[in-house]
């Protein structure tokens, strides 16, 4: 495996050196643009997108129940990561003036359904995964009373 | 006062401990991971074809057919690309508590991880890069200062070439996580959010991603792609990447003056639009595939460009120059190889769909080709050279 390890490395190291030389010509200005974009990019991740979702996570499990947090982590992933893919069509920016067979969508009306979606359907699943954890508790309640309390449930 | 040390700072992020989702983890990283090798490498191979279709080397001389091939690699291209963003955004997740694991101190180790810490940003810098550029140009939204083409093509050998050396250094880690269950026992409570519900969320997302856009290209989706950039229409039926105005081609397509030059060595043919409405006629379905992701099929009349060449004497097999009409924007000429020409399919198109073309498709003439990238099939013909 080191093997296979060392070739993949030494491969992946190549092609990225390939890409870099293709940029040799490239202007200061464009240099810095790509630098600015590649840069914005990971802060744009890491000091605000993920420590967002880390909030969240942090409020929910704080305030919710676990066997809610399932579902609505879900709901939340769904909504989210599509959100994020289709920021250039809900940005209202792009396309041309003159030409109206781009972008010529109600994209964010579609957005919002999408939204409500997805939110009914968290909920419903929330309202189903609730009502599952209360009967198995009532399950549970009416099982250790028919076998005479608690302590029959040490079982095997 | 000091200025803040490295452990200063350390101090005041968390640590990979303080992340206690469950949800979390290897086996989850690796399977996403694995996903994301899948779009990664399908969108840089059929990225690299698209650019082999716009310059085609002499040692790959592509042609005419198969006749959808460039509407398929590229229409994929696209896809993957959509598809990766939910990838990438959980893998991210996934990996986020790693950011902040310490470096050891000095030797052999810290140098390792610092290495490998450059060939993660580089991976993660250039992914988010490809993915957000390549997002922005299919809208035509460029807030930047390069070339779009060049620097997708370059920052894509980085890419892949940073994805590789991950997948070397993580091979055993990706071996064992593969070979195990994804989630840890004991499971967590039923409700409790697992790696498995992520892992299935994220492949729901990217199903929905990919239903809710693919549409511009796949006619079948059209209607349910409602987050598409295109929705398939346009004037004659077909959307339009660059208008006649955008081109500064209005006046001259208008013109009643207007002719058709074919040169072949010091001869030079000219028609105007009647006298090639008069040649014969061929109609051919052939679809406009966009490098932005969207094509279409559509109808198109005209005189095949071999049929010019065998009225202006010159061999059918022949390399054309085509020169536009249009006065500003790339692409104002193209270059049709000899298996294009030779291929009766290759029009000089007059009509759409049964209708004389509409200016913003080219009126009064222009290129159609089969399995040939949208910029290539140029609008608003004025003059074709034969290369001899």
């Amino acid at each position: 495996m080191t093997g296979v390890r060392a070739a993949l490395i030494a491969t992946g190291i190549g092609l990225g050196l390939w890409g870099l030389w293709l940029m040799r010509d490239f202007t200061g200005g464009e240099l810095l643009s790509i630098g600015t974009w590649i840069a914005g990019g990971i802060l744009l991740h890491d000091v605000v997108l993920a420590p967002v979702t880390v909030a969240l996570g942090v409020l929910a499990a704080r305030l919710l129940p676990a066997h809610l947090r399932g579902a609505l982590g879900v709901g939340f992933l769904i909504w989210a990561t599509l959100t994020v893919a289709f920021v250039p069509v809900l940005s209202g920016q792009g396309g041309k003036p003159d030409n109206d067979t781009i972008l010529n969508r109600p994209y964010v009306t579609s957005w919002l359904v999408l939204t409500a979606v997805l939110l009914a359907a968290t909920v419903l699943a929330v309202l189903v995964r609730r009502a599952q954890a209360r009967r198995a508790q009532a399950r549970t309640v009416q099982s250790r009373t028919a076998q005479g309390g608690p302590t029959a449930d040490a079982g095997p | 006062m000091r200025l803040p040390t490295v452990e200063d700072v350390e101090r005041l992020l968390p640590d990979p401990e303080s992340f206690r989702s469950r949800a979390r983890g290897t086996g989850l990283s690796a399977r996403v991971g694995v996903l994301l090798g899948l779009t990664f490498g399908i969108c840089f191979l059929t990225g690299i074809w698209s650019h082999l279709q716009y310059d085609p080397p002499g040692w790959l001389p592509i042609g005419p057919s198969p006749t959808h091939l460039y509407r398929v690699t590229q229409g994929v291209h696209v896809i993957s690309g959509i598809a990766s963003i939910p990838l990438l955004l959980v893998k991210l997740w996934s990996v986020f508590p790693r950011l902040f694991i310490r470096a050891p101190r000095g030797g052999r180790a810290r140098v390792l991880e610092l290495l490998e810490r450059a060939s993660i940003g580089t991976l993660v810098g250039a992914s988010i890069f490809m993915l957000a550029s390549g997002l922005l140009n299919i809208a035509q939204w460029y807030p930047w200062e390069f070339s779009f083409r060049r620097t997708h093509y370059a920052v894509a050998w980085v890419a892949i070439g940073a994805l590789i050396v991950h997948i070397g250094v993580k091979l055993p880690v990706i071996r064992d996580a593969l070979g195990a269950p994804i989630d840890d026992e004991p499971r967590p409570a039923p409700g409790a959010p697992t790696r498995r519900s992520v892992l299935l969320a994220t492949i729901g997302s990217v199903g929905l991603a990919t239903i809710l856009t693919a549409g511009q290209t796949v006619p079948f989706l059209r209607r349910v792609s409602v987050f598409a950039v295109r929705d398939g229409e346009g004037p004659q039926g077909l959307p339009v990447n660059r208008t006649a105005r955008a081109a500064g081609a209005v006046d001259a397509a208008l013109d009643p003056g207007f002719r058709l030059e074919v040169v072949v060595g010091d001869t030079t043919l000219s028609f105007d639009r009647d006298e090639l409405a008069a040649l014969p006629q061929r109609t051919h379905r052939l679809p406009i595939a966009c490098v932005e992701g969207w094509s279409r099929d559509a109808t198109w009349t005209g005189v095949a460009v071999r049929d010019l060449l065998d009225l202006a004497g010159a061999d059918p097999r022949s390399e054309v120059l085509v020169r536009s009409l249009q006065t500003r924007g790339a692409f104002r000429t193209s270059v049709l190889p000899g298996q294009f020409v030779e291929d009766h399919r290759t029009l000089l198109a007059l009509e759409l769909n049964g209708e004389p073309l509409d200016l913003d498709h080219g009126y009064p003439c222009r290129i159609i080709a089969p399995n040939r990238p949208g910029v290539l099939q140029t609008k608003w013909v004025q003059r074709l050279e034969v290369r001899t």
